[in-house]
């Protein structure tokens, strides 16, 4: 075998393992195995689902090449007056709006990069949260377990900092005093933050 | 998912005709936005009511009747517009306020 021919096959054989090193890296590069992050935004509910401006943190630590547990502690921040009332059979129903109302939430949750292109990388995320839920003006609390579906872009922007922009609906179920009993939980949120590599 | 499907079903089904402004039961004036009927036999179950000087001043579907000073109450044309009320409610010539006028409300007795 002639030593010009050895050189194409090593070279081939450096571009393949290259290749194949792109091909399965399906997590940000800049992520380490753990990290940390701040997010801002606004959520809509109604009804007995509180929404206003949202406050999250997260704490990530990575499960696998592609998916990383997201643990969240949020905070909603609502406004609103008095919304609920009996109605003619003598039921306690609340009818409050879009931004009304608080809730403090925590929740565990997997999120998932489906693999990046320069610096952007999209994800989806599942979890479910354990939930208080308050109306102060009506006197009504609840216990809410809801399940959040959403997906967002991740931004590298410089060395272990990113930026992130995500979209989630919530869904589940909640149970109230004042005889409002199990009551549905949905809303929307959009929210927007910065990570931070540990 | 089945209960899921089914509580949300329910939630959207859930009847809002009246409100905290004008229908809602009531005893006191901390259970509407403005203020209570107390129960009566001319306001079974109680009835929250804001107040007006004419028909511009309610909601659609409302109008403003010559009582307390003038309140807003459902309009209706035969008894079975009131049924959503309740038991004790009928369609009842009134006097309207600001207008001089007999108009046709939801109201007991």
């Amino acid at each position: 075998m002639s030593r010009r021919l050895a050189l194409v096959i090593v070279l081939a054989a450096r571009l393949a393992h290259a290749d194949e090193a792109v091909t399965k890296t399906t997590a940000p590069p800049d992520m380490s195995d753990q990290g940390i992050g701040a997010e801002l935004g606004i959520a809509a509910g109604g009804r007995v689902t509180a929404g206003g401006l949202r406050v999250a943190g997260h704490y990530l630590y990575k499960l696998s090449d592609q998916d990383f547990f997201d643990g969240v502690a949020s905070f909603t921040y609502g406004g609103g007056s008095a919304a609920c009332f009996r109605d003619r059979m003598n039921n306690f129903v609340c009818d409050h709006g879009l931004a009304d109302g608080g809730t403090v939430e925590i929740g565990a949750s997997v999120r998932r990069f489906f693999g990046g292109r320069d610096q952007f990388w999209p994800f989806a995320r599942a979890g479910i949260g354990l939930a208080i839920v308050r109306f102060q003006d009506d006197g009504v609390t609840g216990l809410g377990i809801p399940v959040h579906l959403g997906g967002g872009v991740r931004a590298e922007v410089s060395d272990g900092v990113a930026i992130v922009g995500e979209g989630a609906l919530d869904i589940g179920f909640g149970v109230f005093n004042h005889s409002l009993g199990l009551q549905p939980q949905v809303g929307v949120a959009i929210t927007a933050g910065a990570e931070f590599r540990l | 998912m089945r209960y899921l499907a089914l509580a949300l079903a329910l939630a959207a089904c859930q009847n809002l005709d009246v409100s905290r402004d004008v229908g809602a039961r009531c005893n006191l004036a901390s259970d509407c936005n403005e203020r209570c009927l107390t129960p009566s036999g001319d306001w079974p179950g109680g009835f929250c009511t804001i107040t007006c000087d004419t028909a511009a001043n309610c909601s659609s579907g409302t109008t403003c009747i010559d009582e307390q000073g003038g309140v807003c109450a459902f309009s209706c044309v035969a008894d079975g517009d009131c049924t959503f009320l309740g038991a004790g409610y009928r369609c009842t010539a009134v006097d309207s306020h600001g207008a001089g006028t007999k108009v046709m409300v939801c109201r007991g007795g």
